[in-house]
């Protein structure tokens, strides 16, 4: 077993805690700065503006403000300002990391035992506070297997929940999952984001359009097809550069355009502040107008050409491998994602600081683009001659990392090449879910995004028979690597292990890798203070006008 | 008379009853369902049985179907699948006054461009006057709409910043916002009507001058101006009637793609999602909401042929 001092979870906790002393000292020190400064306030809390409204087109699809029960992205961007989790994600500009949200200390006396501490006085939208009862009660909806929520699989493991006090709690797990703090985030880990039981318990199934929580933004209307609107919370607990609680903003109206192209107008004729995600297509346009910044950067993803390793032609390893070399990545990121994206040449992603390997492509320990290679294992299929198949591509997609059929139509003349010979079949979203999900399809491309651990982004993709292995990948040595790093919390081993099973399934080549994409936001040069984090997240909390 | 109004209410319902069966059929025949669309990225096999059992679309297509219009019938339209939102209050309440301000408005704009440029075209017939203003019918007529509104966007929002490019503002929040905010996507759905009511008053018109009793009444020494709009207008009104009211149905396909472009929150937009979701109970009553407004608007139609043509009144 790892000792204490590497253990990736138990170091992530003593930092928090660590962070949060030297915070509030520092909060302090500022304070007692601030009243020996009898003439005004400082610079920088003068270049805060308070008040206004900012509107932002959402291209995505919200499906429900419940987080247990999202499954949408668009979602989780306007989660992250209703709500808080128990922890949350931070990002230096270099290193993802997690940081304390609703909790004030986080100990862990033994690798499955944290004993949580909670802010005090943090009050729901509802006027209730948030205590451990509050806490324990949101962990216990999410395990509950009658209330479904499909995030409860992110709690399997826990134990058992003591209070120990009404801002304490003990959370005992059965083994030292390694993925719990990215669960317990309350954006994309919606295991970790705490509802008013209070409110969930008034509406019922309805609570999704009628959200509480203890956000800096509390809900105010839903109009089907056209808005979502947010009013400043006034009892918010996070403090501005201004010395008085956020957020700065009075309100936010989240419009649901879903047609980019009209969101991309409104933006340029001044009408909207911004939009949360960015069609590749839109991305030089928006990039030259002197009036839009364009956020974003490469986040936790990746896009790949998937091919049925059930049926053939693709239950053939040799041809399978054949295709993820004879994919020149190059071509594609200039014209499929216009720039935004980076190869990718197996599955890990830069997000995950200490897992990713920048070297995996020019290395060429993995996947990469080598024609002659191509052709030698072509050679060794047992398919002999032309090959034709289908490729099914997902018409209406928006959300990110969306390219269409860009990507079938610049890889369909690389594989001609080696005699396979793609047909480029449209499919409109709900036919292509139901043939990807049953496996009636030989090959398709799909994305896996907003991804902050190897965990997720891997395990229930590519190990066999898990819910996302579509294309029916299985290899018992693969399965047995991740399935260890799971629970191993010495980081340096869980690396170890991760750097095995990537490169075996790059090898394996149930798929060709092809990118990591960047994901875009694009706001008004009015709009300031919007800090990027890359887990397609989108916080107003220190925004301003 | 009774005996007629009987008959068109029993045509009515045989009709929205083979709708309902038609649409319902097409959507299940349809691949895919609301349950993988809202699983999205969290399905497993599991997951998707029990939400699938919890929807009760688990039982026969036949059940569900006897299921929905038993309760349809009882004003009990079900909730969405994906938002939870009653579907009464999302059709009726949220998106059908926005198609029905749009519609007006389109047709407004229609009315106003097309008849005077008609009547305008027929009397100046093959001069500039008559290929310019049939030139523009032409194109208006055959320009798509979703084409036409990017363009206009483009050009009177972005560039010019004369109007709103985008968004529904209720005339009860705000008269001028909400005037202002359907300039352009009135004139997109109307661009193509008024194209094929100007060709059509132009033709009738053209064709009515040519009658006899065009003629008597000028060799009576009616002038010139009083011949057109006394005697000729009236009987032009009534195949441009005809084509308002059967074209109206266009004007609710075209809004499916003018209320995407201008993210107006109608009911186009609102079948479009829906039946991209599969939302099953959402699609089939909105369907029926348009398909009740088709057969009214015919009923108007039939009405207003009544009140402008004696003949059929007596017949």
């Amino acid at each position: 077993m790892a000792g204490k001092g590497h253990d990736h979870i138990a170091t992530l906790a003593r930092t928090m805690t660590q962070e949060l002393v030297s915070r509030r000292a520092f909060l302090a020190a500022a304070g007692a700065l601030g009243a020996g400064l009898a003439l005004g306030r400082p610079a920088w809390a003068q270049a805060v503006k308070r008040g206004g409204q900012l509107k932002i087109a959402w291209i995505d699809t919200v499906d429900t403000l419940d987080p247990h029960f999202t499954s949408s992205l668009g979602a989780i961007k306007i989660h992250d300002n209703i709500y808080n989790g128990i922890l949350k994600v931070d990002f230096d500009g270099k290193r993802v990391s997690f940081k304390p949200d609703l909790v004030e200390k986080w100990d862990m006396p033994t690798p499955t035992t944290h004993v949580l501490t909670l802010r005090r006085g943090v009050k729901f939208h509802d006027g209730d506070e948030c205590t451990a009862e509050a806490v324990k009660w949101n962990q216990e909806r999410l395990r509950d297997p009658q209330v479904k929520s499909p995030h409860g699989w992110k709690l399997a493991d826990l134990d058992k929940i003591e209070i120990q006090d009404k801002h304490r709690l003990r959370i005992t797990f059965k083994r030292p999952y390694q993925f719990l703090p990215v669960a317990w985030t309350g954006s994309t880990g919606r295991a970790g984001t705490v509802v008013s039981p209070k409110a969930v318990e008034k509406h019922g199934r309805a609570f999704g359009r009628n959200p509480v929580g203890t956000g800096p933004f509390r809900f105010v209307e839903w109009v089907e097809n056209d808005r979502i609107v947010l009013e400043r919370n006034p009892n918010y607990f996070e403090t501005g550069a201004d010395g008085k609680a956020l957020p700065y903003l009075d309100r936010v109206t989240v419009l649901l355009i879903r047609e980019s192209s009209t969101a991309v107008g409104a933006l340029m004729a001044g009408e909207i502040d911004g939009m949360n995600l960015i069609p590749f297509q839109f991305l030089p346009m928006l990039e030259k107008n002197p009036a839009v910044q364009v956020v974003g950067g490469v986040e936790g993803n990746y896009t790949f050409v998937g091919m049925n390793n059930r049926k053939p032609p693709f239950d053939d390893q040799a041809l399978r491998q054949a295709v993820s070399f004879a994919i020149d990545r190059t071509p594609i990121i200039q014209q499929a994602y216009f720039g935004g994206a980076i190869a990718a040449c197996s599955a890990i992603s830069p997000p995950m600081s200490d897992f990713y390997n920048a070297d995996q492509c020019s290395s060429k320990r993995a996947q990469y683009f080598d024609l002659d290679k191509a052709k030698a294992l072509r050679a060794e299929s047992k398919h002999k001659g032309d090959v034709e198949v289908e490729w099914m591509v997902v018409g209406q997609y928006t959300g990110s990392g969306g390219v269409g059929p860009r990507m079938a139509e610049l890889v369909q003349p690389m594989l001609a090449k080696i005699g396979v010979k793609v047909r480029i079949q449209l499919y409109e979203q709900a036919t292509w879910h139901k043939k990807r999900n049953t496996g009636d399809f030989q090959m398709y491309d799909e994305g896996w995004v907003a991804d902050l651990d190897p965990d997720e982004t891997i395990y229930p993709e590519w190990v066999t028979g898990k819910p996302w292995n579509f294309v029916g990948y299985s290899n018992p040595e693969f399965d047995k690597l991740v399935s260890e790093a799971q629970f191993e919390p010495n980081v340096a081993k869980r690396k170890a292990l991760y750097d095995k099973a990537d490169l075996l399934l790059a090898r394996d080549a149930p798929c060709a890798f092809i990118a990591h994409f960047k994901v875009f936001k694009a706001l008004s040069r009015k709009v300031h203070g919007f800090k990027y984090i890359p887990a397609d997240s989108m916080r107003f909390h220190a925004v301003h006008l | 008379m009774l005996q007629y109004a009987v008959n068109r209410f029993l045509h009515t319902v045989v009709l929205l009853f083979l709708i309902s069966v038609f649409v319902f059929a097409l959507m299940k025949l349809a691949p895919g369902d609301p349950v993988t669309v809202m699983l999205g990225a969290d399905y497993n096999p599991e997951s998707y049985a029990k939400l699938r059992s919890e929807l009760g679309l688990d039982r026969s297509v036949v059940v569900q179907y006897l299921i929905w219009v038993w309760r349809f019938v009882q004003g009990n339209w079900g909730t969405s699948y994906i938002s939870g939102a009653p579907v009464a209050r999302l059709v009726l309440h949220d998106a059908l006054p926005v198609t029905v301000y749009l519609s007006f408005w389109s047709l407004v704009f229609a009315l106003v461009i097309a008849i005077p440029s008609g009547v305008v075209a027929a009397l100046r017939r093959n001069t500039w006057v008559d290929y310019a203003g049939m030139g523009l019918a032409i194109f208006f007529n055959s320009f798509p709409s979703f084409y036409l509104g990017i363009v206009l966007i483009w050009i009177f929002g972005v560039s010019l910043g004369w109007f709103p490019t985008m968004g529904y503002v209720s005339p009860g929040a705000d008269v001028g916002r909400s005037l202002l905010h359907m300039v352009l996507p009135a004139f997109t759905l109307g661009a193509w009507y008024a194209g094929l009511i100007a060709r059509i008053t132009r033709s009738s018109l053209v064709d009515v001058l040519n009658q006899p009793y065009i003629k008597v009444a000028r060799a009576k020494g009616v002038e010139g101006r009083a011949v057109v709009y006394k005697h000729a207008l009236r009987n032009v009104l009534i195949p441009v009637v005809t084509i308002v009211g059967l074209q109206l149905g266009g004007m609710l396909r075209g809004a499916v793609m003018t209320e995407t472009v201008f993210a107006l929150p109608g009911i186009g937009r609102l079948v479009t999602i829906a039946v991209l979701n599969r939302e099953y109970h959402l699609v089939q009553a909105t369907v029926m909401v348009i398909a009740i407004m088709f057969i009214l608007i015919n009923l108007m139609v039939d009405v207003l042929y009544r009140f402008l043509n004696p003949r059929v009144r007596e017949a």
